[in-house]
């Protein structure tokens, strides 16, 4: 077999790095990577195959030599002829595609859990600061489980007398309301969404509903209602208890070690 | 290898393949298990003692099922027989669409989806009396898909009288639509016909004709057997016949006694029939009649499913979500009216809907799926289409008990009154607006050619307003679809209008109300916002620029190699 010139080996690892983000690591290991950060993944490599044939000058010789001969060697006729179509095709189907693309509207850009207020309140009460309250029945998980039973069942009622058409019976999200519904409901079987929070954060994003999201978290566009005005405190605690033993997830505390 | 040791290889193999499908249709015995998981994830609907009396089915339509009466609607035998197990693990693995019923397969193991079945069986008394396995329907002689058994099932679908519910086209707008209930009094709607994607059992050929075969239990829908089903006992030939001779005025003698003897028959066959179905004695002779009998109820069942099928697309369409938006398309000239057939020559956005459950009073049940949207404009006026499926026309008659409005069918256009500049800017609330106004096109069936412009900062706060009549109107309600036209201005005097430009992508939403299932003011179905845009006449540029790139690359190239050469003369 004939040795791989210098030219080919760097064109190889470059489509090579690019199939590996798109379509390995974007696909088979974890969720489609975003273009801007591919484009600068390949602009590392990039950088890197320039440092690496310009090291020595012999090096960078070896390098273009293939373009070189492709140029001008009489021997590489063919390969002159059928690039010297190719490339001003490729070039002519590829502005005539950027030109004629329709236009999209412009994506707008929403933070899914913006930063919550500094006080929680229900209504106009004031209960307290975000980062101090706690669930009122949280204690009983301890200190009394039949009480607390009876308020997981009682935030069991009151989910699915109002949350699941759009939550889903498993509370994944995927209620059927759902598929339709820009942004998507939440999905509390995400590992994601209930450890990552603080009990205080679902009351607030329960009790204000969609229009209670400050301007990052596009409060037009939420069908979240505004759960103060339907839910007493107890309910909006009581569902969150059973958000938690439902999906097995434990919200996050402050205080203790973590 | 002996003979023998494959022989044992053999009776080990079918031994193990017998054990697995038995494994496969028959549920364990009821346990702890089956109870556990039956309280956690189905008690919420159908109740803890499975009467479907959960908390959440007063929300449901069609509400949760009940248990107790061993009515299943879903199955794969014969009317009156209870479902099989596989039936019953089917329905909970995949759901119902069209309902609420989700499937389970993600949320439950195999295991426990089949510890659920055994538990659901103990709420009715039959699934243990019951010791023969129920009787299947066969799938045996199935009609293929074709235009001539097509024809054959839409002349069925008039003889037989599904008309009367599901509609001259079947979008579940016949006249005795309105007065279904279940068997446990509930209202209930015929299946729109054109939509498969609501079916609960599924829209595949085989699904439709077990529909047909063994009925759906506990709905107004029957089962094709012998003591209900159209002139039972006849050969098609003689059916047609039949059908002829009761259409005229009146017989003649020898018609009289022709028409007789077909009744004969058919009595014959249903008192056969009858007696089977009540386990009572029969002759291998009337068996024979029967089996006969029932096989042409078999094949006019196969070919209305093939009718069926014609009448649906193969999936539902795609909803208009994310980048999708609704383009109106340039044209020159005067813009198409209602009946045009410029109309039918692009594809519609479909934006569905959902039942507005954010502000009291809500609607949990809704009955319009979605509304198809087309529009055309030109250099001064834009054009919409607008098509939707309502079971009934209602163009309020009746009242709403409780805020004494009037019940009647509507529908919403809804943009913001400012278009929002950059991805960043606040848009209205997507429902009717809030600190930022909407301006809506208000239509309303009680005055089909009139559509009144609304500016709202609220669901609860529209105001009509001043300036009206910028819109020209048409519209029409036929076989339980309406079609609304809507043309105007692309710019208007009034301030408070939304003003249209090419290119620009303006939010819109919709909002519509199906009267008779109760739909008044904030109780209707909805959409979030969407993107609506005047699409802009390709630009020319694009004939221009590419060539000139692809010329200077070719000079570009030549030039590089001249270069090269050069540069390689200079070197030696």
């Amino acid at each position: 077999m004939k040795k791989l010139s210098l030219f080919t080996i760097c064109l190889i690892i470059l489509i090579g790095s690019w199939v590996f983000l798109e379509f390995v690591v974007g696909g088979v290991i974890s969720v489609p990577i975003p273009n801007s950060v591919i484009a600068m993944y390949m602009g590392l490599i990039v950088i890197a195959i320039l440092v690496h044939i310009s090291v020595e000058d012999s090096q960078f010789r070896e390098f273009l030599r293939p373009i070189h001969e492709t140029l001008v060697d009489d021997r590489r006729r063919i390969h002159r002829r059928v690039l010297v179509v190719l490339i001003p095709l490729f070039l002519l189907g590829y502005t005539y595609s950027i030109i004629a693309q329709r236009a999209n509207p412009p994506g707008s850009p929403r933070d899914a859990h913006p930063s919550p207020p500094l006080e929680l309140t229900y209504k106009d009460e004031v209960i307290g600061t975000m980062q101090d309250v706690v669930n009122p029945y949280r204690h009983y998980e301890k200190d009394d489980p039949e009480a607390f039973k009876a308020h997981v069942e009682n935030g069991r009622r009151v989910y699915h007398q109002n949350c699941f058409v759009c939550h889903g019976d498993h509370l994944d999200g995927q209620g059927h309301f759902a598929p339709y519904l820009q942004p998507l409901p939440a999905n509390f079987q995400d590992p994601g969404i209930i450890p990552n929070f603080q009990e205080s954060f679902f009351f607030w994003r329960i009790a204000k509903g969609g229009p209670g999201l400050p301007a990052a978290g596009t409060p037009w566009d939420s069908a979240m209602p505004i759960w103060e005005d339907y839910l007493t405190e107890e309910e909006i605690w009581d569902v969150i208890l059973f958000l938690s033993e439902y999906t097995g997830y434990q919200p996050r505390t402050f205080g203790e070690a973590h | 290898m002996k003979i023998r040791t494959i022989a044992l290889l053999f009776i080990l193999f079918g031994t193990l393949v017998l054990v697995s499908l038995m494994y496969a249709q028959n549920a364990p015995e009821a346990s702890e298990r089956g109870k556990e998981v039956y309280e956690n994830s189905c008690a919420h609907c159908h109740g803890v003692e499975g009467r479907g009396d959960g908390s959440a089915a007063e929300n449901l339509l069609p509400r949760p099922r009940d248990f107790t009466r061993g009515l299943y609607k879903i199955r794969s035998t014969e009317t009156g027989q209870l479902p099989t197990d596989q039936d019953l693990f089917d329905i909970i693995t995949e759901g119902m669409p069209g309902s609420s019923m989700p499937g389970w397969e993600t949320a439950l193991s195999a295991n426990d989806r089949w510890e659920v079945v055994a538990y659901i069986k103990t709420f009715h008394a039959g699934f243990k009396e019951n010791e023969n396995p129920p009787k299947q329907i066969t799938l045996e002689g199935k009609i293929p898909y074709s235009e001539q058994s097509v024809e054959t099932g839409k002349e069925l679908y008039v003889e037989l009288g599904c008309v009367e519910c599901h509609g001259n086209v079947g979008r579940g707008d016949g006249t005795s639509a309105p007065t279904l209930t279940d068997s446990w009094g509930f209202q209930t709607w015929p299946a729109n016909l054109t939509q498969g994607w609501t079916f609960r059992g599924g829209f595949d050929t085989e699904d439709i004709f077990k529909r047909f075969i063994g009925g759906i239990a506990g709905s107004p829908m029957p089962a094709f057997e012998g003591d209900s089903f159209l002139n039972f006992g006849l050969t098609t030939e003689e059916s047609k016949r039949l059908i002829e001779l009761e259409n005229k005025d009146e017989m003649t003698e020898a018609e009289e006694e022709e028409s007789g003897q077909f009744y004969e028959k058919m009595d014959a066959a249903v008192d056969i029939a009858l007696t089977i179905k009540e386990g009572g004695e029969v002759s291998a002779d009337d068996i024979q009649t029967y089996n006969d009998a029932m096989k042409i109820v078999y094949e006019k069942s196969w070919h209305l499913t093939n009718y069926v099928k014609s009448l649906m697309p193969e999936k539902r369409p795609e909803a208009a979500i994310g980048n999708n938006v609704l383009r109106s398309q340039y044209v020159q000239g005067a813009l198409p009216a209602l009946d045009a057939a410029a109309w039918e020559t692009f594809e519609a956005g479909y934006f569905p809907l959902v039942g507005q459950v954010v502000i009291e009073p809500r609607q949990f049940n809704p009955t319009i799926d979605g509304v198809h949207v087309k529009s055309f404009y030109n250099d001064t006026e834009v054009a919409f289409l607008f098509v939707w499926d309502d079971r009934t026309h209602t163009t309020g008659d009746e009242t709403d008990e409780t805020t004494g409005k009037p019940l009647e069918d509507a529908l919403a256009v809804q943009f913001p009154v400012k278009v929002p500049q950059g991805p960043t800017a606040p848009k209205p609330y997507f429902l009717w607006g809030g600190r930022l106004p909407v301006y809506l096109w208000h239509w309303k069936a009680s005055t089909p050619e009139q559509v009144t412009e609304l500016t709202a900062k609220g669901i609860n706060n529209a105001e009509t307003q001043e300036a009206q009549g910028e819109l020209q109107v048409q519209s029409t309600y036929a076989d339980g679809q309406y079609k609304l036209w809507v043309k105007r201005a692309l710019k208007t005097e009034d301030k408070k209008d939304l003003q249209l430009e090419p290119g620009v992508f303006v939010p819109i939403a919709f909002s519509a109300w199906d009267g008779s299932n109760g739909d008044v003011d904030t109780k209707r179905t909805m959409t979030s916002w969407y993107a609506f845009t005047l699409e802009p006449v390709p630009s020319s540029r694009r004939f221009v620029y590419p060539p000139i790139i692809a010329i200077l690359s070719v000079g570009l190239l030549f030039g590089l190699r001249a270069f090269v050469q050069r540069r390689n003369t200079e070197d030696v």
